[in-house]
């Protein structure tokens, strides 16, 4: 067992390398709630992506991002009452999370192939009535840095310069 | 509910939220974006630092390193990931986050739904926003890529989300070991406290009333009890296979969803194939049409 060397580790004193040599209930309280935990970071973190991007597949991947903290709170809890329903319902949401990526994904290519842009602000007209329209300012996009790399020039043949002598038979002229 | 564990949620949900908001996509003055990414960076890498506090290390060296590894990994993904310019990238991070909480789903011994998740996940439904993205997508120079919709609200109500979440798990308190003597004390204050499902079972054997008694029954038959690895290996001498149980449980107990879960596949599969293509088709005989596609 590697001793703690800095003073943040001393958390960790006293646990044995490996979980065999601590018998009894591997998954308590304790990790409970480390998986909740995580599953509610990922829950507002999606919430997060979701309300503030616009790009359609974005907000989209924020929805998934929310997905999978509830999958971790599911997987969860199913391990500490003993049961296989959380995992059972996970391989549920997994399943509908595949179909709605389809559906959803159609939908998008759909609109967009109308209006052109992924953008979500374009599709305003149908928000509640009595909901003033959110502004777009572009004066306060980030701007674009185009940072300049190494470019590379195709090589062009100099105007006026005979092609040599054809090789191939299919090279030749066929007058 | 101790008082340096409302300090550590306090600061991992302002620290975070503050430093999101100044590295989500917006102009904040006159100073270049760089140097909000970093400061952001640092604040989120603070709010990270005082949530790994709030985790609760497991019982041996190993697990405690994956587990630790698997959940910042988690949450820098997720950062990363509502912060970020290009679609692309967001994708590779969220490909990141899928992976570990298929770590995460491993270290419970959730084995076929870690598998499951990383073939679904990350070998289908991001392969297929990458399609996407390559189809309808302008490079990450767009002005909706370099935009966000109010940055300040969603950021202060995300991680007013956050920390009440955070200070709603944090303040339940673990079960005592022996629960009826536990309930027999003089315990005047109310304190949440979580029993276990198996803990209950003694006290839920005693039901009368046909609703909770059913619901108990149903939700502990023999084919949806995870069965302990020790009692395991008394019993049969070998560890438990766990996709024999979760066979067991999901073709017994749960019949119906998977025959639904089938069923709503097939109908995604028609409608995705209905939407994307609506072109009318060329009957035998008839000259070929030249179709446009959708108008723009």
């Amino acid at each position: 067992m590697p001793p703690p060397f800095l003073p943040a580790l001393d958390r960790f004193a006293g646990l044995p390398l490996l979980a065999a040599a601590t018998p009894g209930r591997a998954f308590g309280f304790d990790i409970l709630t480390n998986y909740l935990l995580v599953g509610a970071v990922l829950l507002a973190l999606g919430m997060l992506g979701f309300l503030s991007r616009r790009n359609l597949i974005v907000m989209f991947l924020s929805a998934e991002l929310m997905l999978q903290g509830v999958a971790l709170t599911l997987v969860g809890f199913g391990r500490y009452h003993d049961n296989w329903t959380g995992v059972v319902f996970t391989i549920v949401i997994l399943t509908v999370a595949a179909c709605e990526a389809a559906l959803a994904l159609a939908l998008i290519l759909v609109l967009y192939h109308r209006r052109g842009s992924l953008d979500v602000t374009l599709w305003q007209d149908i928000r509640e009535t009595g909901v003033p329209p959110a502004r777009e300012r572009p004066e306060e996009a980030e701007p674009i840095v185009v940072e300049p790399g190494v470019e590379s020039y195709p090589r062009l043949t100099p105007a006026g310069v005979e092609p040599p002598h054809p090789r191939q038979p299919w090279e030749r002229r066929r007058d | 509910m101790t008082t340096g564990n409302l300090t550590l949620v306090l600061t991992a949900a302002v620290a975070t939220g503050l430093g999101t908001f100044l590295m989500l996509p917006h102009r904040h003055g006159r100073v270049r974006s760089r140097i909000w990414l970093v400061l952001g960076g640092a604040l989120a890498a603070v709010g990270a630092a005082a949530f790994g506090l709030l985790l609760t290390p497991p019982t041996d060296w190993l697990a405690s390193l994956f587990f630790y590894g698997f959940s910042l990994l988690a949450f820098a993904g997720a950062i990363l990931m509502a912060t970020n310019r290009n679609p692309v990238n967001i994708a590779l991070f969220f490909a990141a986050v899928v992976l570990s909480t298929s770590g995460l789903f491993l270290l419970a011994g959730a084995q076929f739904l870690a598998a499951g998740t990383v073939i679904v996940y990350a070998g289908a439904i991001i392969v297929t926003f990458l399609f996407v993205l390559m189809l309808a997508q302008s490079e990450g120079h767009a002005l909706y890529d370099r935009l966000a919709r109010s940055p300040l609200r969603s950021s202060v109500v995300a991680f007013a989300l956050l920390g009440g979440l955070l200070y709603a798990i944090v303040a339940v308190k673990a079960p005592q070991e022996s629960m009826p003597a536990a309930e027999s004390e003089a315990d005047t204050a109310v304190v949440p406290r979580l029993a276990r499902g198996s803990d209950l079972e003694a006290k839920l054997n005693t039901l009368t009333e046909t609703g909770p008694a059913l619901v108990y029954r149903m939700a502990s038959t023999p084919t949806s009890r995870l069965i302990p690895e020790s009692v395991e290996r008394a019993v049969h001498g070998e560890p438990p296979p766990h996709v024999a149980g979760l066979g067991g449980t999901l073709f017994t107990d749960h019949l119906l969803s998977v025959e639904v879960a089938g069923s709503l596949l097939f109908v995604a599969l028609v409608g995705a194939a209905v939407i994307v293509a609506p072109r009318r088709p060329i009957r035998p005989g008839e000259r070929g049409l030249v179709q446009s596609t959708n108008s723009r």
